[in-house]
């Protein structure tokens, strides 16, 4: 039985949508309904076996500004933002350009070593990283031998050490991975370009600084946005490698999320998503500030 | 032809995927309750001789057989074990426990808080263990989880009131008690005699004694007197109690006013800026670095830290216990009782009756039970007649052949009952911030006052 009234547009169209059903389908259920609830959740309060609307409504999102640990995670995210993002696309950014270089050697070998580390698993690394800086760790037991240290120094024990461990964890997770979109990035700018730029007498660092990050500029945003997206998320390393402390001085947002949440005997499911929505909102506005910031068209 | 046929095999492949995705998806409870009981199966079965764990919970309505969720497999499990043990051979021959080993007690808290949050208690077993410090906050949040035991055939005056003030919740009984948290203060005495000292100049003494002590013992053997967990300080909760006092008043945090509770902070802070008291980055640094790691010629914790001290195979004998120092000193000794756990029974357990008679009948005062709990696990009671057995007067080789255990109940008839709350690891965990911050060299009043706003602020009072 054809139908024969139907024009072949829309047999087209029927069928497009026939195509899409299934993965729309399967999005509704799997993440616009958790989104839809969650907003429900966050406008509630109580124990999660019994929960109340919250009285006023907005009191989760109202409560969270007055909570100083909150704040102290907000503080502690946007630190590890504002310290590791730029070193980490940075040193990326010439990781790739030294690794691009087409007389270099074992280059395959080198760019497989930096980008190693994003093999290993969050966990597993946050945990070699407590241990290599515990107290009677690896790195302790080499900076007394070597007489820089007399004695073993309380690395993750103390608040200013414990932050800079987490952003050197970060810098050397991550650093490979975002040099791969360097990499690629770089594959795509012609060679002739640099002939050119070097005809016209300009040294190193004038090609790069006027050729290479310009024409760079999509895959910078691109590694911009995704960092500030993952570090605003950072939990892992926290959780891990600090749990925290000491005295929640290096907690992140998502790990105070997960607390409320997920930490005995709590359950606050209502503040919880309250808090989770906070970040998408950061997330969103701080995406949109790179990309506006890293639009050069005219 | 090829085509369509291929085409066919795919959707159907796909619909079949979906089916079964939704399908997993309708019942995640009950399938996440299979696989829980199949996953520790090994265990269950190991322990418990138990053939049939994955069918424990269902059908067991008027059967002889209960699951029991525990962790511990050193401390608790034994107990239960021999509790198991007990009421087989002398009540319910056809009785089975089908003990299932969680890998520690968050195991269980977050079994009931998924159970609660998703109102579907059928994935709990009959009977599990539960931390006193958490029980109230939990009977509070999910009162559908638990059911109540004071109709079970038990002499609650036969234990210690301030292990019952824990399971006790408006006047009703609802768990069982299994050990004794009571805290000791174990030293090495050969460093100690090193150092010139004997147990008993550290016994009845006061904080500053202790403290000069520990500068000495410091300086003279390496070691640090004292170690804590620095996150999870328990220090502040014992070292208050055995003054009697609380940071809790009429359900109020009770931190900055506290006078009591003010000295001791100073005084904690003191010890570690005197390389008298450790403070470990966490719990598992606490235990096996300090403790194992023989950093230390002093430990004071409730006495389920002793399976740990005993750990260091070669320091066997050249321990000791006794009693907490005080504030006042001069012979005033103290008693404090840190962390333990009771045994409750889940509103899913299909055979109430048979749980609460053997609950009832073994950890209702068992010697037999008591007993079998204290040699195979170290398990101490609080029950007052058990704890008169002989077992409990023999010397322990690994302290010196001294009856530690008569010890141990000994000093739990004396721990005072103050106010506990269902707020006492948050508020444990904002003082120990504030601790550590003190220490750092933060003003004492500031950071005692951010600890009991953000205590407040999470109560919400």
């Amino acid at each position: 039985m054809k139908k024969k009234g139907m024009s072949v547009t829309s047999k087209q169209h029927i069928a497009g949508w026939v195509y899409l059903a299934p993965a729309t389908a399967l999005i509704v259920v799997m993440s616009f309904y958790p989104i839809i609830q969650a907003v429900i959740t966050s406008l509630k309060t109580g124990s999660s076996a019994n929960m109340q609307w919250a009285e006023p409504i907005v009191y989760n999102y109202t409560r969270m500004f007055q909570d100083k640990l909150f704040m102290r995670s907000v503080g502690n995210t946007f630190l590890y933002l504002l310290v590791q993002v730029p070193i980490m696309l940075i040193l990326a950014m010439l990781l790739a350009q030294i690794l691009n270089n087409k007389d270099l050697k074992f280059r395959g070998f080198f760019r497989t070593c930096v980008f190693l580390p994003c093999a290993t698993s969050l966990v597993s690394y946050s945990l070699i990283f407590k241990s290599l800086f515990a107290t009677q760790g690896l790195i302790n037991s080499i900076l007394v031998n070597l007489g820089i240290l007399e004695e073993n120094y309380n690395f993750l024990g103390t608040a200013g050490s414990a932050k800079a461990i987490i952003i050197i964890a970060l810098l050397w997770r991550w650093t490979g991975y975002n040099m791969v979109f360097f990499l690629a990035g770089l594959q795509n700018i012609e060679y002739s370009v640099y002939e050119a730029a070097k005809i016209d007498g300009a040294n190193g660092w004038q090609t790069f600084w006027r050729i290479t990050v310009p024409l760079l500029m999509p895959t910078i945003v691109m590694t911009a946005i995704m960092s500030i997206n993952g570090t605003l998320q950072l939990f892992d390393e926290s959780m891990n490698l600090t749990s925290g402390g000491p005295a929640n001085s290096t907690i992140t947002m998502s790990h105070y999320i997960y607390n409320n949440s997920f930490g005995q005997g709590v359950a606050n499911f209502g503040y919880a998503s309250a808090m989770s929505f906070f970040i998408f909102i950061l997330v969103a506005i701080l995406s949109a500030i790179s990309m506006k910031v890293g639009d050069k068209r005219d | 032809m090829k085509k369509k046929v291929l085409s066919l095999m795919l959707t159907t492949a796909m619909i079949a995927t979906m089916a079964a995705g939704c399908g997993g998806g309708s019942d995640a409870g009950s399938s996440d309750a299979g696989s829980a009981d199949a996953g520790s199966a090994d265990a269950g079965a190991a322990d418990a001789g138990s053939s049939d764990a994955g069918s424990a919970d269902a059908g067991a309505e008027g059967g002889h057989t209960l699951t029991a969720w525990a962790w511990d497999a050193g401390f608790n499990i034994p107990a239960l074990q021999a509790a198991a043990d007990d009421y087989k051979a002398n009540v319910d021959p056809e009785f089975e426990l089908n003990i299932v080993e969680q890998s520690q007690s968050e195991d269980i808290e977050n079994a009931i808080t998924l159970a609660g949050s998703s109102g579907d208690y059928s994935t709990l077993p009959d009977i599990f263990l539960f931390q006193d410090h958490w029980i109230q906050r939990y009977v509070a949040d999910y009162p559908d989880a638990f059911i109540d035991v004071a109709d079970a055939d038990v002499n609650w005056d036969d234990f210690s009131q301030e292990k019952l003030s824990y399971s006790t919740i408006n006047g009703t009984h609802y768990g069982f008690p299994v050990d004794n948290g009571t805290v000791i203060f174990a030293y090495r005495v050969d460093l100690l005699e090193q150092c010139n000292y004997t147990i008993d100049d550290l016994t009845g003494i006061s904080w500053d004694e202790f403290i000069a002590i520990g500068k000495d013992v410091y300086d003279k053997t390496g070691k640090y007197l004292l170690s804590m967990d620095g996150d999870g300080n328990d220090l502040v909760y014992m070292m208050l109690q055995a003054e009697g006092g609380s940071q809790f008043k009429d359900g109020k945090p009770y931190i900055v006013e506290n006078e009591t509770l003010v000295e001791i902070v100073n005084k904690i802070v003191e010890m570690a800026q005197n390389n008298v008291l450790y403070l470990a980055n966490e719990w598992s640094d606490y235990t096996d670095q300090t403790i194992v790691g023989d950093m230390v010629a002093g430990v004071m914790n409730g006495n389920w830290i002793i399976p740990t001290i005993e750990q260091v195979a070669e320091n066997s004998g050249k321990w000791e216990i006794t009693s907490m120092p005080t504030l006042e000193g001069g012979g005033k000794e103290g008693y404090a009782s840190n962390g333990g756990s009771s045994l409750y029974i889940s509103s899913n357990c299909q055979n109430a009756q048979l749980a609460k008679d053997f609950l009832a009948y073994t950890f209702g005062g068992s010697t037999v039970t008591y007993d079998g709990a204290l040699t195979n696990g170290g398990v101490i009671t609080t029950c007052i007649s058990a704890g008169e057995s002989d077992v409990y007067q023999q010397g322990v080789e690994y302290f010196n052949n001294t009856p530690i255990y008569a010890k141990i109940v000994e000093m739990g008839a004396n721990v005072p009952v103050v106010e506990q709350s269902d707020y006492h690891y948050t508020c444990r965990q904002y003082i120990a911030a504030a601790i550590i911050n003190i220490i750092n060299g933060a003003d004492t009043m500031t950071e005692l006052q951010a600890a009991e706003d953000q205590l407040n602020f999470e109560m919400g009072n």
